[in-house]
């Protein structure tokens, strides 16, 4: 190829990012638009409000902490879905994975007591994400087998989880005292706060490193969503599972498993759920207790969608919600305005992202109709 | 302790739990049938239940409230209907997205009305509408089965009743008047309806709308009849279980009440059991999750393949 | 006065010029014939004419008067009624359900079952179209359904039947009925345009022939004027060779070997029913069929897409029944699907992702599961080039290929695959004339390379061109094997539709409408 048609293509390249970006950032400028619309209707002030939330996530070290800390289990989810969606596989029940993979790692981190950190932390981790995975398991064998679909089996199973969690942290795993929770976890098998890592003087120096409770989690969610966008871009594995979810006949001619690609996709997309649970746990609260997410799982549908199923989109399109989850007490706080005011939001944005697919589904079509309908 | 479980009253409770989940699956059926996949009955469902409590706590009187929770219905599957009728948004994310909304417009409406999150105030139920006496192990034979008819036919509050009315009109009218012929012949090839002067837009937008009212009158019966007042979120996955009902009821009004029956029973059964765990000794959240693990059993094993619409969940293209 | 006409329809999608200020009458009790290739722009124009498209210039006149058709339904009630190529029929309802569809007789939007039964019959009856009202489309043949297609268009009033590519899914016979039966409503005081790009039926049926070619007509005729190389100079534009040349077939040794297989078919009924052929090297075998006859099934059980219930299916000496289509590809078989949209490529990929689909776990492709983005591109280059793909990159998306692009793409892929048995199913459905020839080429090429090649095809002329052998495939046997020199398209057809023993009787018109139906073996 001649360096002209280098240069053509890579322009070509830009101006395709730049219509991938731009959707999405409309989406969340007009879902904020009318977020402070309905604020305004409701007699609340829609400015100060939004100062307030980005006051509470942006505004000092320690709230941004707070929002890397809300992003963490974001990203992880969000990269779930988005793994999901690649096989056109909904696991809108990423949030029962979660829960599971949380249970996993509060359960194996008091089994492991008295390991050091680097056994602790490796183990905790992958037993929430073979925790997660095996959550996704009997949904994934269900749509493979027969075509039940996971909407309906993930949902369901979320609810199990989320009893069965309750079960254990009422009854076999509760810890002595009043309040239904699991013991703490060992030093060993927590992961340990940024600011920690530095010694006084540094952050004396370097005031913006204390992050409060913002934890190692998030290295571990950018290193995951680093690992699933190269999965996805330079694996069989991960041309199997783009292919059978644009188009499982072809894939099936092409030699591909569909079942089999369905199973593993579904099971991956459960292990980062399951991952997602693990750091809340080991970053956050030490312990499990049933209402450790406050539906993570849920928003990381929110966050794929926003990020149109892109791993490394996935981070910013986190740090979003992740932001708006922590800002929203600090809104409460000092305007006022009721949290839920957040899911609302998120709601709007869904809605907009989807809807501006009819952009480029027009286009297409019209492109199809010019081909295909001559004739 | 087996006639202890047995009773009248516990068919009675699974008629009443079935009712919900069967105005949600026969809306869910009617929306499927055109063409348009709706997870959004969760959220409507939702939305409807709050609106009927909002209502009557503001008026005092319940059936404005039904009134409200029906309309309530409408106007958020009003929603869906243009995001995926006319934008031709991928339907369940869609109806996704409406879920997360229900959840955060009831949160928020809450805390604005009454200034609190969690439950509202309790409203004076609506009652049932016979009052027939019968009693237990009164006299005799005739007495006693007299006691279980009435316990069980004749105890219920009206949306009850109005639920297995519209299972039977809804499957008369798809199989005998013209808004059932085009209603399936929408959902199995829209153009086919569309080339012979159909409006295929009109008929999922109407098809839509309908399952919206019902899913709100479903709403209206959890508050209103039943529990008495709105907590956040207390649909508790029934618009999902709905979904399921519909599939285990092959897409028909009178299949989707059957397989509604079959889910409130098994509601009704771990309530029942729950008053005998003492006895029983296994933890509550296991009785808990038995509608849920029923569901992916029904979907696994009984359904099996069944098919739904052919053109289910795909956009519509003209021309 | 002319029943319809069409003065100067013009209609723009973006970048393509669909028709050009096309113009035509239709007189009562007429068949005029719409001549042209894929994408030559005939059925725009109809859709035009049926409201199913807006013109951007141009006026249509129906009994002189000039109208706007905005809808499918301003269409009806104008009196035109439409065939569709791909049926508007609701398979799980009736015959009568279909029919009455939009204009149900009864009260108060309650529907007169009892009336509407009767009205499908009258009609069924007074146009000798017979057809049982309560049977469900789904269990009817494909002629039965395009009865039923007939019969909606008459029950809603059309004047003007328009017949888009209507003998695209039929026999040799069930086309010689459709004939019959176009004529006979004809004389009956209907008119009707037929949509068509085969050049023996506009000879056979029109009155008059419109030749279309890139959105413009070319050129009117009529039977008596033209022949059928005068007809195909005009629709192509150039001289075209019929058939195409190849020289005699050097038979290796045997590739494929099957024997007595059974294939079940999606609702579990046996739809391949004890078949067994081979075919060697350097040879094309050719399988002649009506669609539905087992050979989607049979080409799957080979291909590794279906299991077969019985038999066995060699490749070169190794059993391979049971082989999955990874296993299969793995074994050397390559695989031309029959619906290249659906199974042959990934729309939303690109070029290059599509030409290595099969080869994206192997070198130098894919190494432990790791592709390499350098060798795909190098693969893909070469194919392109060596398949002649016209594109400007191996990165432009599927989708936004032509037709006979697409189908380059899907060749290149199995014959540059290399492999020891390339599978044709239908390798030239909805391709324009320079593709087919192209792709008929190729699979002459890989012949005489020495490989085994099975195809697949409802085209006669594509069966009598290429292949070495044909077998007839009818209702899941192969009922019939010919050596080429042996066969013509009507003795081919007698076999495909069931008949057995001796030449058909070329002057006899079928008798009764069920022939296809009720045709026994041999």
């Amino acid at each position: 190829m001649s360096a002209a048609a280098e240069d053509r293509s890579t322009n070509r390249d830009w101006a395709a990012i730049a219509q991938k970006v731009g959707t999405p950032f409309a989406s969340v400028l007009l879902a904020i638009l009318i977020g402070s619309l309905i604020m305004w209707v409701s007699g609340y002030d829609p400015i100060a409000a939004y100062a307030a939330l980005f006051q509470g996530s942006f505004g000092t070290p320690k709230a941004f902490g707070d929002t890397l800390l809300k992003s963490t289990p974001l990203i992880l989810a969000g990269l779930g879905l988005a793994y999901g969606f690649r096989a056109n596989l909904f696991n809108i029940g990423a949030e029962g994975q979660l829960f599971m993979g949380g249970l996993a790692a509060g359960w194996l981190g008091l089994v492991l007591a008295g390991q050091p950190w680097y056994v602790a932390l490796p183990l905790l981790l992958l037993a929430a994400m073979l925790a997660g995975a095996a959550w996704a398991f009997i949904p994934a064998i269900l749509k493979a087998r027969i075509g039940a679909h996971e909407v309906i089996t993930t949902m369901m199973f979320t609810y199990i989880a989320r009893y069965f969690v309750s079960y254990l942290v009422i009854g076999p795993l509760k810890s002595p005292g009043q309040i239904p929770q699991t013991g703490l976890l060992p030093p060993e098998s927590q992961l340990p706060r940024i600011q920690s890592l530095f010694s006084d003087a540094t952050l004396q120096a370097m005031p913006f490193l204390k992050m409060g409770r913002a934890h190692m989690g998030i290295l571990v969610a950018i290193v995951a969503a680093v690992i699933v966008w190269w999965v996805l871009k330079y694996t069989t594995l991960g041309y199997e599972n783009r292919a059978v979810g644009y188009n499982p006949w072809a894939a099936e001619t092409g030699g591909i498993s569909v079942q089999w690609t369905t199973v593993k996709a579904l099971c991956i997309s459960g292990s980062l759920a399951g991952l997602a649970g693990a750091v809340e746990v080991m970053g956050v609260h030490h312990r499990l207790f049933d209402q450790f997410s406050s539906g993570f799982g849920f928003t990381g549908i929110a966050v794929a969608l926003l990020a149109k199923n892109h791993p490394i989109a996935v981070i910013p399109a986190a740090l979003l919600f992740g932001a708006l989850s922590a800002g929203a007490g600090t809104m409460q706080l000092m305007a006022d305005v009721p949290q839920k005011i957040i899911l609302i939001v998120q709601a709007l944005v869904i809605f907009f992202v989807a809807a501006e697919g009819i952009v480029t589904y027009f286009v297409k079509q019209r492109q199809k109709e010019a081909t295909s309908n001559v004739g | 302790m087996l006639a202890d479980i047995i009773t009248p009253d516990l068919f009675a409770s699974a008629l009443r739990m079935a009712t919900p989940l069967a105005l949600a699956a026969i809306g869910g059926t009617i929306c499927e049938r055109s063409g348009v996949v709706n997870i959004a009955l969760e959220g409507i469902m939702l939305c409807g239940a709050f609106a009927g409590v909002a209502v009557t706590l503001a008026v005092g009187n319940a059936w404005l409230g039904v009134l409200a929770a029906v309309l309530a219905g409408v106007v958020i599957a009003a929603i869906h209907a243009f995001t995926s009728i006319n934008l031709r948004s991928d339907q369940v994310v869609s109806g996704t997205a409406i879920n997360i909304l229900a959840l955060g417009l009831t949160g928020f409406l809450m805390e604005i009305l009454y200034g609190h999150p969690g439950t509202t105030e309790a409203v004076t139920t609506i009652k049932p509408i016979f009052r027939f006496a019968s009693e237990r192990g009164g006299g005799g034979f005739v007495a006693e089965v007299w006691h279980w008819v009435n316990t069980i036919l004749f105890s219920h509050t009206p949306i009850v009743y109005m639920a297995i009315i519209i299972a039977i009109a809804m499957q008369w009218a798809m199989y005998n008047t013209r808004w059932g012929l085009h209603l399936r012949a929408l959902g199995e090839h829209p153009r086919a309806v569309d080339t012979v002067g159909v409006s295929v837009l009109k008929g999922r937008w109407i098809a839509v709308l309908i399952s919206g009212a019902l899913a709100g009158l479903a709403g209206a019966n959890l508050t209103l009849e039943q529990v008495g007042s709105f907590t956040e979120n207390m649909t508790n996955g029934r618009g999902f279980i709905a979904l399921a009902a519909n599939i285990f009821g092959r897409w028909t009004p009178v299949g989707s009440y059957g397989a509604s029956l079959l889910f409130g029973f098994a509601d009704a059964l771990q309530i029942k059991l729950q008053i005998f765990r003492g006895e029983i000794n296994i933890p509550p959240q296991f009785f808990l999750m038995l509608p849920y693990i029923l569901t992916v059993i029904v979907l696994a094993g009984v359904v099996g393949r069944s098919v739904g619409p052919a053109a289910v969940g795909k956009p519509y293209e003209k021309g | 006065m002319p029943l319809l006409e069409l003065r100067e329809i013009t209609k723009v999608f973006p970048g393509v010029l669909a028709n050009d200020r096309v113009s035509m009458r239709l007189e009562r009790g007429e068949i005029v014939a719409l001549l042209g290739e894929n994408g030559a722009g005939k059925s725009t124009l109809m859709n035009v004419v049926y409201g199913l498209l807006t013109a951007d210039g141009g006026e249509v006149l129906v009994d002189d008067a000039p109208v706007k058709i905005k809808s499918p339904r301003h269409a009806i009630d104008l009196g035109i009624g439409m065939v569709h190529q791909h049926f508007m029929l609701v398979e799980p309802l009736t015959v009568t359900e279909n029919i009455v569809l939009g204009r149900e007789p009864g009260r108060l939007g309650v529907i007169d079952f009892a009336t509407a039964r009767e009205r499908v019959r009258e009609i069924s009856e007074r146009y000798g179209l017979r057809v049982d009202p309560d049977a469900k489309i789904i269990d009817l043949s494909v002629g039965m359904q395009q009865r039923v297609e007939i019969l909606k268009a008459l029950y809603q009033g059309a004047r003007v039947l328009i017949l888009d590519e209507p003998t695209a899914v039929l026999t040799p016979q069930e086309v010689t009925e459709l004939f019959t039966v176009v004529r006979s409503l004809v004389d009956e005081g209907l008119s009707a345009v037929f949509i068509t790009h085969k050049l023996e039926e506009v000879v056979a049926i029109a009155d008059r022939i419109l030749v279309m070619r890139d959105g413009k007509v070319v050129g009117e005729t009529t039977p008596a004027a033209t022949d059928e190389i005068g007809l195909a100079r005009m629709m192509v534009g150039r001289d075209v060779v019929l058939r195409i040349e190849k020289g005699a077939s050097k038979r290796g040794a045997t590739v494929l070997e099957v024997e007595d297989i059974h294939v079940d078919d999606d609702r579990g009924l046996e739809a391949v029913k004890g078949i067994s052929f081979s075919v060697s090297g350097g040879e094309i075998l050719a399988i002649a069929g009506v669609d539905g006859n087992g050979q989607r099934e049979l080409v799957e059980s080979i291909v590794g897409l279906r299991r077969p219930k019985g038999g066995r299916i060699e490749l070169k000496g190794n059993d391979i029944t049971h082989a999955n289509a990874r296993a299969s590809i793995e074994a050397g078989v390559s695989h031309i699907p029959e619906d290249r949209h659906r199974r042959g490529l990934v729309l939303e990929f690109d070029i290059a992702e599509n030409i290595i689909l099969g080869d994206h776990r192997t070198p130098p492709v894919a190494r432990n599961g790791i592709m390499h983005p350098k060798a795909i591109t190098e693969v893909a280059r070469k194919r392109i080039a060596d398949y002649d793909i016209r594109t400007p990159s191996e990165r432009v998306d599927a989708e936004n290929l032509s037709g006979g692009n697409q189908q380059k793409v899907v060749v290149a892929r199995e014959i540059g695959r290399n492999p020891e048995l390339l599978v044709a199913a239908q390798p030239t459905r909805g391709l324009d004339v320079g593709a087919i020839e192209f792709v008929h080429r190729q699979i002459i090429r890989e012949r005489d390379a020495g490989k085994a090649v099975l195809l697949v095809s409802l085209e006669l002329e594509e069966v009598l061109s290429l292949a070495d052998r044909i077998l007839v495939i009818y209702e899941g046997r192969i009922v019939k094997e010919f050596a080429v020199a042996d066969a013509d398209a009507e003795t081919l057809g007698y076999y495909m539709t069931g008949g057995g023993g001796s030449k058909i009787d070329k002057d006899a018109i079928p008798g009764t409408p069920e022939t296809p139906a009720t045709g026994g073996d041999e």
